[in-house]
Formats: C-alpha cells, sequence, structure tokens
C-alpha cells in the first residue's frame, strides 16, 4: 500500500481551471464521519480527507475531467446491468457518458466487466485509466485485467467477505477499500450486491439518488415491480451505506435532452432515416443487437426483417428487396462477410443498391467474436472479385454510426451500388450520452437527393445499363409496364442482354467505376479537427482516441490535427492530399496487425515517405496516452 | 398422359382454336429450332426449320381469316383434345433433335410433326359428331397431306444427296 | 374492376422476350420455357407484374428469355433473392427457376428453408442429372454409377438426392413433378404452382440432349400417378418414397401459414427516436 500524503495543491495546480468547489462546513462534517471506514479519496487529489471527492471533480483523469470506472464480476452477477444503471443515472444527472463492455465467450456464466467513463463533455473513447474498479466478486478477473487499467492512485472497491483482491490487480498499487455489500444485500428481502454496489458508487461519484433510481427503473422496466422496487430499496441502502446525501446536490443541473444510445442501435437508426425497410438478418456477434433492435421497428415503420438461413442468403435477400424497390440492409461480423462477398459482387455487377454493415471483431476466422478489432478493411476494400467499384465507409463513434450508416444508404441509392460500413464491437456494443445525432437527410442545395434515380414511365428506346456521364443509368422497378429487363451478375450491353464482348465489358466496368469517381461526395469524406502541422490519421473506432490524443497534444503546446476518413472507398485523394499539405509528422492509427489502412493509403499514392504508421491488433481498445507515446517514439 | 383419347371435338369453332394452336406452336417450335441451330452453326438445318416455321405461320392467318366472325372459346393448355400429350406439334419430342443433325434428318422430324398433324385432323374428321366439324376436318387433314408430300419430296430429292454429317470436332465430354 | 378485363389477352409467344435462348437443339428447357409462357398467359398476368429469378446454369437462362422483370443471380442463391423480393414486393408473382446442381447442391440450404419459410412463390427446378453448363459433371441427382464424367471417372458412387421427398421433410407445401416433353401437364402444374398460397415447389424431368443423351428414354419412363394429390404429409412420404421418381402430376398440397410481412406503417422514425432520450 503506497503511502498516502496530502498534496491537494498538487492537483489543483494541474487543473487550474477547477476552481473551489468545496462543499458547507457541515456536509464536510457529515461525509467524513460516514465514510470512516474509507477514510481517503479514492480519486487523485491524495488529500487525506477531501472534500470535493463525491463529485468526482477533485481529479481529472484526462482533459475532459469526469471520471472512469469498471464494474466486474463473474458473469450473471449483474455487472453489465449495474454499468447500464449508472450510465443512465450520469446521463440523468446531467454528464456525458461512455460505456463499454467485455465478456468471456461463454452464453452464461464466464466473466464480465462494465466499463464507465463520464464528463461535462462529450466521452469519446476510454480514458487511459481506471479511477475505480468495483469488485462484485473476483471471479476470473484475471482474463480481462489487462483490460482495467490500473495505478496507484485509483480506488478498488471490494467486498468486504470477499477473497482478497487477486493479485494481478493489487500490483497496480491501487487503493483497496471494502465495504459490507453482501451482507447489506442480505439484509434486503431479495437484496442483490450489484444494486447495493449502483447505489455506494453513486454516492461516490456525487450521483443523486434520483438519478439512480430512474436510472434502475428505465434499465430494468421490463422486469416485474417487485423486483423493481426490491431493487431501488438496495440502490438506496448501498447510498446511504456511505453517507450518500438523500437531497440533490446542490448545483447539479437539469438533465439537458441528451440520448443514450448505443453504437450499434445508432446504426439501425442511420438506416431507418435512409429509408432502408428490408432487413435480411442471421445472427452474429457482436452485430445481432443492430439486428434485433431494427425487426420490431422495421415493422412499425411498415417495412420487414426477414431471418435468413446463412449470410449467402441474406445478403441475396437484400438484393431482391432492393431490385423490387425496397433500400435493404444487413448487418453481419467478419465471418459472414466473407460470405457476402459473392453477393456484394452481385450487387456491384446488376447496379442493385444494398448496404452491408460489418460490426468487426477480432480475427481471423472465428477469431475474438466478443471483442473489438478493425481488421476487416482490407477485406472491405479488396475482398471483391473481378473489377469491382463499391463504397467502403467508416462511423468515426457511436453518433456517427447513424449519420454514417444513413449517408451509405443514401450514397448506395444514388449510385446504385453496394455500401459496406465498418463498424466494430467497441462502437456497436458500447453506449454512450450523447447529443442527438444529426439527420444528413435536410440536402445542400446544391446537391442531388440521396435517392435512387427510378424511370417511371420508359420510353421504347429504354436501356437499364444506358452509358452516361454521370455513369448512372435510371432504373425501372417490377410492376412498371415497357421497363422489363433481365438483371444480370453476368456482364452485359447496356440492354442487360448478357454479353462476353471486349466493347460491352469495357463500356460496363467504365460505367460502373465512373458513376463513384466522378460523384460529389462534398466534405462528409473525413471528420477533421484541430489544426497544426502534426497529424494523426485514423479511421473508425480509432477516431476516438486519436481526436483525444490530438486534443491533448494541442493542449500541450503542439497544434496536431486528427482526420478520420468516413469514406475509405473510392478515396478521396485529391481532397485527402490536400489536406495533408505540409510536411509535418504523419501518424497513421488504427487497430490491426497488418496496417491496412497504411497499406491501403500508400497503394493510393496519397502518404508521403516519411508517414509513420501505428497498428496494433485488439481486442485492447487504443488508449489515448499510447498514441502520444507511439508518436514521441516516431519523432 | 393424356386420357382425354375419347374426347371429341363437337364444334367448328372448338376446331378452330385448335388449327390455329396447332399453326402457332408449329411455327413457334420450328421457330425456335431453327433458332438453336442457328446459334450451333449448323444452318443448313436451321434454314429448312426456318421455312417450315414461314409455312405454319401461312398456315395459322389462313385459320385465322377461316375463323373470321366466329366466337372462339378459350381453352387453357391442358384441355385441348390432343390424341397425344400437349399439342402434336410443341409435343415433339425435343430429344431427337440435334445440332449435328443433317438436312435430311431435319426434314424426318418435320416429317414426323406433319403427320401427328395430319393424325389429329384424320381423327377429328371420323370421330367428330358434328357434320360440319368432321368436313372441315376433312379439308385440313388434306391440306396438311400435301404438306407431307411436299417434305416426302424434299426428302427423296436429299436423300440423292451426298451430305457431309456434321461434326463436332471439340465434342463435349472430350476424354483425358 | 377486374384487371384483367382492362388487359388485351396475350398469346403464350407474346410472354417471350427476343433474346435467343444459348439452349442446345433439343434441350428440355425449351419445353419448360414454352409451358411457362403458356401458364403466365392462361393466367392473364401482366408481364410487368411477374418478376423470374434464377441463379446460375443452363436452365437459370430462363429469366431473360421471357419477357417479365428478371434477376438473374449468383450460383444456387435464386431463392433467398426472391424470398427478398417477395417481402418486400408481395404485389408481384414471383417465379424462380433453376436446375438439380442450382437448386440441391450449391443451394441446397435456401431450398430447405425456402420449403419451410412457405413464402408465396412457384419454384420450377429443371432436372437432367448433370451439370450443363459446366459441360458434363454429375450433380446431386446424377445415378451413383453414371461414370461419363472426368471429375468422377468411376461415378458418384453417392446414392441421389431425392427432391420430392426432402421438399415434403423440410415442410413444403406443394410438391409436383412435370416432365418438360409434355408441356400441357407442365403447363397446368406450373399454374397450379404458381396459384398455390405457397411456397410451390415443381420438380421437372428436363432431358439434357448432350451430355444425357440416354434421357430421351424418359419419355417411355414417365407416367401418371394413379392415385391423385394428397394433403397428408404421412401418406405423401409414404407414396414419394415407394416412388420411382418418374410419377408425374401434383404429388402433395397442404395449407400451410404462408410468411409474409405486414408492410403497413403504424409509425415514423421520429416515433421512435424519443425512447433514446436520457
Amino acid at each position: 500500500m503506497p503511502p498516502v500524503t496530502g498534496v491537494a495543491t498538487e492537483a489543483d495546480a494541474r487543473y487550474p481551471d477547477r476552481g473551489p468547489s468545496h462543499r458547507p462546513r457541515r456536509a464536510r462534517e457529515a461525509a467524513r464521519k460516514s465514510l470512516r471506514s474509507l477514510r481517503l479519496c479514492g480519486f487523485n487529489c491524495r488529500t487525506a480527507i477531501c472534500t470535493d471527492w463525491r463529485l468526482g471533480m477533485c481529479h481529472r483523469p484526462s482533459l475532459t475531467g469526469g471520471a472512469a470506472l469498471a464494474i466486474t464480476g463473474a458473469g450473471g452477477s449483474g455487472a453489465v446491468t449495474a454499468g447500464l444503471i449508472l450510465l443512465a443515472a450520469v446521463g440523468r444527472a446531467g454528464h456525458y457518458a461512455l460505456m463499454g463492455r467485455s465478456a468471456g465467450p461463454q452464453i452464461r456464466g464466464g466473466e464480465s466487466v462494465a466499463m464507465l467513463r463520464f464528463a461535462p463533455r462529450p466521452v469519446e473513447c476510454m480514458g487511459d485509466r481506471l479511477d475505480l474498479l468495483v469488485g462484485l466478486d473476483w471471479e476470473n478477473v484475471g482474463r480481462f485485467s489487462d483490460e482495467l487499467p490500473l495505478d496507484e492512485t485509483s480506488l478498488i472497491l471490494t467486498d468486504d467477505q470477499a477473497v482478497p483482491v487477486p493479485e494481478i490487480l493489487a500490483r497496480s498499487g491501487a487503493r483497496v477499500r471494502s465495504l459490507p455489500l453482501k451482507v447489506l444485500a442480505e439484509a434486503q428481502p431479495d437484496g442483490r450486491v450489484n444494486m447495493i454496489a449502483i447505489g455506494a458508487v453513486g454516492a461516490l461519484l456525487g450521483l443523486p439518488l434520483a438519478a439512480l433510481e430512474s436510472g434502475a427503473r428505465v434499465i430494468l422496466a421490463d422486469k416485474d415491480d417487485r423486483i423493481i422496487e426490491t431493487s431501488v430499496a438496495c440502490i438506496r441502502v448501498g447510498h446511504a451505506s456511505i453517507g450518500g446525501s438523500q437531497a440533490p446536490p446542490v448545483g447539479m443541473p437539469t438533465p439537458p435532452a441528451r440520448w443514450n444510445i448505443s453504437g450499434n442501435e445508432a446504426a439501425g437508426l442511420g438506416a431507418l432515416r435512409g429509408g432502408v425497410r428490408f432487413v435480411a438478418a442471421y445472427p452474429i456477434t457482436p452485430a445481432s443487437e443492430m439486428l434485433e433492435w431494427l425487426a420490431p421497428r422495421l415493422e412499425r415503420l411498415g417495412g420487414s426483417l426477414l431471418q435468413a438461413e446463412d449470410e449467402l442468403a441474406s445478403i441475396n435477400m437484400l438484393i431482391g428487396s432492393s431490385f423490387g424497390g425496397v433500400p435493404a440492409l444487413t448487418a453481419t461480423s467478419g465471418p459472414g462477410l466473407s460470405l457476402m462477398v459473392e453477393g456484394i459482387g452481385l450487387a456491384v455487377a446488376s447496379e442493385t443498391p444494398v448496404v452491408v454493415v460489418d460490426v468487426q471483431r477480432g480475427g481471423p476466422s472465428t477469431g475474438i467474436p466478443t471483442k473489438s478489432e478493425q481488421s476487416d478493411l482490407n477485406l472491405a476494400v479488396y475482398g471483391l472479385h473481378g473489377d469491382a467499384p463499391h463504397l467502403v465507409l467508416a462511423p468515426t463513434g457511436i453518433a456517427d454510426c447513424a449519420f454514417t450508416v444513413q449517408w451509405a444508404v443514401g450514397l448506395a441509392e444514388q449510385l446504385q451500388t453496394a455500401a459496406i460500413v465498418l463498424s466494430d464491437q467497441a462502437l456497436g456494443q458500447s453506449r454512450a450520452i450523447l447529443d442527438p445525432p444529426a439527420d444528413p437527410a435536410v440536402v445542400r442545395s446544391d446537391r442531388q437527393p440521396p435517392t435512387r434515380m427510378i424511370a417511371d414511365s420508359p420510353g421504347p428506346d429504354y436501356q437499364r445499363y444506358r452509358p452516361s456521364d454521370s455513369g448512372l443509368s435510371s432504373m425501372t422497378l417490377p410492376g412498371v409496364p415497357g421497363g422489363m429487363y433481365t438483371a444480370d451478375g453476368l456482364e452485359h450491353g447496356a440492354n442487360g442482354v448478357p454479353s462476353s464482348r471486349a466493347v460491352d465489358h469495357a463500356e460496363q466496368l467504365d460505367k460502373r467505376l465512373r458513376k463513384l469517381t466522378a460523384f460529389d461526395y462534398g466534405g462528409e469524406w473525413a471528420e477533421i479537427r484541430g489544426k497544426g502541422d502534426c497529424l494523426l490519421l485514423t479511421w473508425g473506432s480509432s477516431a476516438g482516441p486519436v481526436f483525444e490524443a490530438a486534443e491533448r497534444l494541442s493542449a500541450s503546446g503542439r497544434p496536431t490535427r486528427a482526420i478520420a476518413l468516413r469514406l475509405i472507398a473510392p478515396l478521396q485523394r485529391q481532397a485527402l492530399l490536400t489536406e495533408l499539405g505540409s510536411v509535418g509528422p504523419i501518424l497513421v492509427v488504427e487497430q490491426n496487425q497488418g496496417a491496412q489502412l497504411f497499406c491501403y493509403l500508400h497503394a493510393q499514392r496519397v502518404l508521403p515517405p516519411h508517414a509513420r504508421s501505428y497498428a496494433r491488433p485488439g481486442p485492447l481498445p487504443l488508449r489515448p496516452a499510447e498514441i502520444l507515446r507511439a508518436l514521441e517514439e516516431e519523432a | 398422359m393424356s386420357d382425354r383419347l375419347s374426347q371429341r371435338i363437337e364444334s367448328v369453332a372448338e376446331l378452330l382454336v385448335h388449327a390455329l394452336e396447332l399453326e402457332h406452336q408449329s411455327a413457334e417450335c420450328y421457330r425456335q429450332l431453327a433458332q438453336a441451330l442457328a446459334v450451333h452453326h449448323n444452318h443448313a438445318a436451321a434454314a429448312l426449320f426456318g421455312l417450315l416455321a414461314d409455312m405454319s405461320d401461312a398456315r395459322a392467318s389462313a385459320v385465322m381469316a377461316r375463323a373470321e366472325g366466329v366466337s372462339l372459346p378459350e381453352i387453357a393448355p391442358w384441355d385441348f383434345k390432343w390424341p397425344a400429350a400437349g399439342s402434336p406439334q410443341i409435343d415433339c419430342d425435343h430429344v431427337e433433335i440435334s445440332y449435328l443433325m443433317t438436312p435430311l434428318q431435319a426434314l424426318e422430324v418435320c416429317l414426323d410433326k406433319e403427320t401427328l398433324g395430319r393424325e389429329f385432323y384424320v381423327l377429328v374428321a371420323s370421330e367428330s359428331p358434328a357434320a360440319g366439324v368432321r368436313v372441315l376436318a376433312a379439308e385440313m387433314a388434306e391440306e396438311r397431306r400435301e404438306r407431307v408430300e411436299l417434305i416426302l419430296t424434299w426428302i427423296r430429292g436429299e436423300r440423292g444427296v451426298a451430305t457431309r454429317v456434321p461434326e463436332d470436332l471439340d465434342p463435349p465430354n472430350l476424354p483425358g | 374492376m377486374d384487371a384483367a378485363s382492362v388487359i388485351p389477352t396475350l398469346r403464350a409467344k407474346d410472354y417471350k422476350s427476343d433474346v435467343v435462348p444459348v439452349w442446345c437443339p433439343g434441350c428440355g428447357h425449351f419445353g419448360v420455357l414454352s409451358a411457362v409462357t403458356k401458364a403466365l398467359a392462361y393466367l392473364k398476368l401482366p408481364k410487368e407484374r411477374v418478376a423470374l429469378i434464377s441463379g446460375i446454369g443452363c436452365s437459370a437462362r430462363l429469366p431473360a428469355y421471357v419477357g417479365a422483370y428478371g434477376f438473374h443471380g449468383v450460383h444456387g442463391r435464386a431463392l433467398p433473392l426472391a424470398a427478398g423480393l417477395k417481402a418486400a414486393r408481395p404485389d408481384l408473382t414471383v417465379l424462380v427457376a433453376g436446375g438439380d446442381g442450382d437448386g440441391f447442391s450449391i443451394g441446397g440450404n435456401h431450398f430447405l428453408h425456402a420449403c419451410r419459410r412457405n413464402m408465396d412463390m412457384a419454384y420450377i427446378v429443371m432436372d437432367n442429372e448433370v451439370y450443363g453448363m459446366t459441360k458434363g459433371q454429375a450433380s446431386p441427382t446424377t445415378r451413383p454409377d453414371w461414370a461419363k464424367s472426368k471429375l468422377t471417372p468411376h461415378g458418384t458412387g453417392i446414392r441421389p438426392f431425392q427432391p420430392a421427398a426432402i421438399a415434403l421433410a423440410a415442410g413444403a407445401s406443394f410438391i409436383a413433378r412435370g416432365y418438360s416433353g409434355d408441356p400441357g401437364g407442365l403447363t397446368r402444374l406450373i399454374v397450379e404452382a404458381i396459384e398455390h398460397p405457397g411456397f410451390g415447389f415443381l420438380h421437372v424431368l428436363s432431358p439434357c440432349r448432350t451430355f444425357r443423351p440416354e434421357q430421351s428414354d424418359w419419355k417411355h419412363q414417365v407416367h401418371r400417378s394413379d392415385k391423385g394429390p394428397t394433403d397428408d404429409p404421412a401418406e405423401a412420404a409414404h407414396s414419394i418414397q415407394a416412388d420411382d421418381g418418374m410419377t408425374l402430376g401434383l404429388l402433395y398440397a397442404r395449407r400451410l401459414p404462408v410468411w409474409q410481412p405486414d408492410n403497413r406503417a403504424t409509425a415514423t422514425t421520429a416515433d421512435l427516436e424519443g425512447a433514446f432520450v436520457v
């Protein structure tokens, strides 16, 4: 146990903007009294008794302030439910937040952890360290101890009857405090340890009891009343156990109209906003929740979801629906995408719009289904046989899942082609409290609406695949007289009739390429933040830690830009070259072994020779500090 | 497969529908064979089938002209009273057709089809309970007989010609 | 108003496109094409309201030869493509055409689940017991001792796939067998398969002139069932198992629930978004 010395001024000096937020003396005394067992501030101010710590404001683990905590327990211990309730509660209390989860491969049981970071400003990645780790029990925690970055300033909260904190965690030097979680739970009728813990943690974090209770009522809404009331009672007991006040703390902001949404839900919403009304689904981790979220909602919107027998079927079902004029999408993960690539090629060749969201997981093969990685870029970009130009996009965050999927649907429809959207487990299965994602349906005045070019009354000279300057040709839909044609995966002439002639092949290849390359994608091809010579270039879920790293660098006096590519293919090469401009350091950051984006950008002749790659495989999330270290190593 | 051998054609309108169907199907069948053989570069056989298709079209027009003013019943494809399954023409067993057939073999296929057609009319001419039907059927049988004779003439001519049997030097299922 | 009454009657020929078939002269598939067009003409279906879906193979070329909407997709995947289309567009008449390799080998899984799913469409499989387009390999329905393929020089040694029995076991609601040399009977079965509410599986014996010339004997082997169709799966199982595989006609038909989503909207996207508010 490291010595704890009173160095309150250290934290104050580091965060001069914080200002004093000391509570009245009486409250301070009450806290001191009720928390005799804790005695020490769990956060980083290193005072013996901190008057400020309940709000979690005495130490800011990152630029953004707030706190980062994890709740762990054996699968079934309720750690994830506790995380969800705390997430809802911090949202109610006016914070932004991000909650990730990690679980073993077991269907039930095993181990699980919920990780929550919250702050007064949007949270886009997990922090570098945990302020608080709550162990409901310590079963199998060793299996993901490497996902729990503790240090000597972290606090571990454990049950006083539990086995000692495992050495693998204790050796971080984190302080350990115990609470009678189990005893308190047993004293309640049907009491549960995780609910006691929620109350205790909520009190530690300074969350109002009302926010915790309402969080519980939202998350447990589908349980029966008795369970809800029992849970709420436990939360109250836990809250009181360490002196949480029944009254809301002074100055707690009124909750603004924020959303509590996961990346998979946001992607589903983007699909619906984009007009998708048919989804074919084959279950796969970690994409299933997106499909499950869509199923009942599509029904309400007059669309449908068809559970397919396999991914070979689902991609072809999309093509069928889209051929009929109903925009179609599916979600899958790497193994499913592998099975779909032939069908995606058919969509490209027959110019039938479809969208596939790949919620990536660790690969290759079955890989690590429950954990994240960005290793399907090569498959998405290069997987199709033949010359098959198509769209590859990647959301840059949870909220952006809604935007990017909606944009992908619009682009696929407009360009009559296939779009692959590369989300991943870290985005898909994380939840966030965030500002509602904007609906980009409002179209810029100089742009075409993102809809398909349909021929409603085709003339006698109608040809489905007639070449044009834009590469686009109008499509007729079944039911329209005079527009009959047979869509084909065979190469064809302008009228759709199969042809193996070189002239037809050249003409149709050119048409299918030109419609993608001649199109004006506007400014959405990337999310660009900050200014400066130093450049961090990234894609997908790595954007969160990259944005934070760039912000920290800029704040520390080294102006840094971050570019997260949203449109990966076709690469907006000229725009990117213009953005690269200067000759400062360039680091390409991504979560895979093979530096897939880095290699792709080189293949596209975009990167200068001095550009460097920071690529490492999952499943551990990229954290801002390691990106900063990687940049320093390069320098 | 047809169990309608005993079914009789009882009105002129009904006979006209059958005759029309017979000629239309026959034209379509010949034209299809002509196209298929042309695709397979057997132009001699294709030309013959093309000729027969044109002749059937002409016959169909003649039947149409005769049917003018007559209210024709609608008959489901499987309710025609053919002496064999399907129409005598379309029921041409396609397995006798080969892309390597000689003009003589093509003519023999045509002879078969035309003979079947004639037999249909002969049957109606003898079995219909209506005198008007019998007369018309006999007339049509006679026309068909003329066509059968014509084909027989061609066949005799063709037999006298030394025709090289078409070959496929890259046959399917080439061993090795 | 009855839609049919305002549509000028089309003859079977009018349902053909102007694309010339690539099939070998003498191919059984010509008879199937003819029967399909006759069935459409008989049903007076407007051409633009019909969609023919296929995968890959000689038989899968059929959609291009019919003047309706068509989709010639990838090998083995015609049934799911058709399912997606029918789910999205229940107003269309959907026909699926393919061969024994396409439907029973590479697409075998889709066949099982299409039978179970029982969506309202007709599935016409032209079975010639050979892969014709790839030049004569054994298919799932080929007899085990057929040794004329270079790929299986001693024959496959594997008992043939039993389409009707498997369809029944997979929960199909309509099972029929036709013969391409019997266009009248085949037309009637196609009409019945289209009119059947649900998945109408029609197994068509369609000889391959080029790779299986011995199939010309089929015309002497096919025969009509001595009993009519049944709606009892146990009875159907018995008669299908006892059959020589050459019995023509409707073998089994039963009213079973048809999978078709209700495409009526009761909400807007904005209505759904409220649930996300903290």
